[in-house]
């Protein structure tokens, strides 16, 4: 294996850890919000879409052994997530946020191993954004109704997000990371952090610009 | 608060194309994307191949005894 391979495997051993952690942790933060979400549809929404990333959480794992690395226990026990993440959501918002940024950012990297040469997490990519879909679906109505009844409600969404944005944007590493850029060079990955960044901003400032909220992402 | 004014959708789904759509219950919620993620979550008991959301307000009535 050369060098080069070695900085390619090294950098997706993190970065499929980091994913699988932060799904995990996702998912708990999602279930919690399962009994007091603010209606019983949405309550029932917030259950799917915990069971469905802590479904992701479980399948991703095991990727890592396929990359040679042993893992101490089978269980979800939500590893290093992102410090925004790593506690109970305080507030229906910093769900909303969570889902619009954290979720946006974890799927956008997902959706760019869909190719991967790493095969086993290809097929887990293809599996996972499938159901991503329904939560960004989830995302973007809610930050529609957020945007419609502005006030209060609003100036707390866009302060999540910016929270969630501080770093969350940061996950995915710096743009000139050697390890990433290999990576892509291997097939493993088709796109850097920065595009990834890149995306998701676009994606984020275009939703809330489309109801007249400005994002300084 | 009071839902009464919120859009109430009928659910409709079936699990093999040959067999017709089967009144499966009803998701209340103004958004639509907000209902076919709500639908989807709430009604996944049994393999659906299909899903769909009416809203109960363009229902029209043929017979009513």
């Amino acid at each position: 294996m050369s060098a080069t391979t070695d900085a390619a495997t090294a950098s997706m051993i993190a970065l499929i850890g980091s994913l699988a952690d932060n799904k995990s942790a996702l998912g708990r933060r999602y279930g919690e919000w399962a009994v007091s979400a603010p209606t019983i549809e949405s309550a029932v929404a917030a259950a799917a879409m915990a069971q469905d990333e802590l479904g992701h959480a479980r399948s991703t794992y095991p990727v890592l052994a396929k990359l040679g690395v042993a893992r101490d226990e089978d269980g979800l026990d939500a590893g290093h997530p992102m410090a925004v993440i790593a506690q109970e959501l305080p507030d229906w918002a910093s769900f909303i946020a969570a889902n619009l940024v954290v979720d946006g950012i974890l799927t956008t990297f997902v959706a760019a191993t869909r190719e991967s040469s790493i095969e086993p997490l290809a097929q887990r990519a293809r599996k996972i954004l499938q159901e991503e879909g329904a939560h960004r679906r989830h995302a973007e109505a809610w930050a529609r109704r957020f945007a419609g009844h502005g006030g209060p409600d609003l100036e707390l969404l866009q302060r999540r997000i910016h929270e969630m944005w501080a770093e969350a944007s940061g996950w995915p590493g710096p743009d000139d990371d050697p390890g990433f850029a290999a990576a892509i060079d291997q097939g493993m990955v088709s796109e850097g952090p920065g595009a990834i960044r890149s995306r998701v901003r676009d994606w984020l400032t275009g939703l809330m610009g489309s109801h007249g909220v400005e994002l300084a992402l | 608060m009071s839902r009464a004014d919120e859009t109430v959708w009928e659910v409709f789904a079936r699990k093999e194309y040959e067999e017709p759509l089967h009144h499966v219950g009803t998701v209340t919620e103004d958004d639509e994307d907000l209902a076919i993620v709500c639908a989807r979550a709430i009604y996944d008991e049994q393999p659906w191949i299909h899903m769909i959301l009416v809203p109960r307000n363009q229902i029209r009535e043929v017979i009513r005894a």
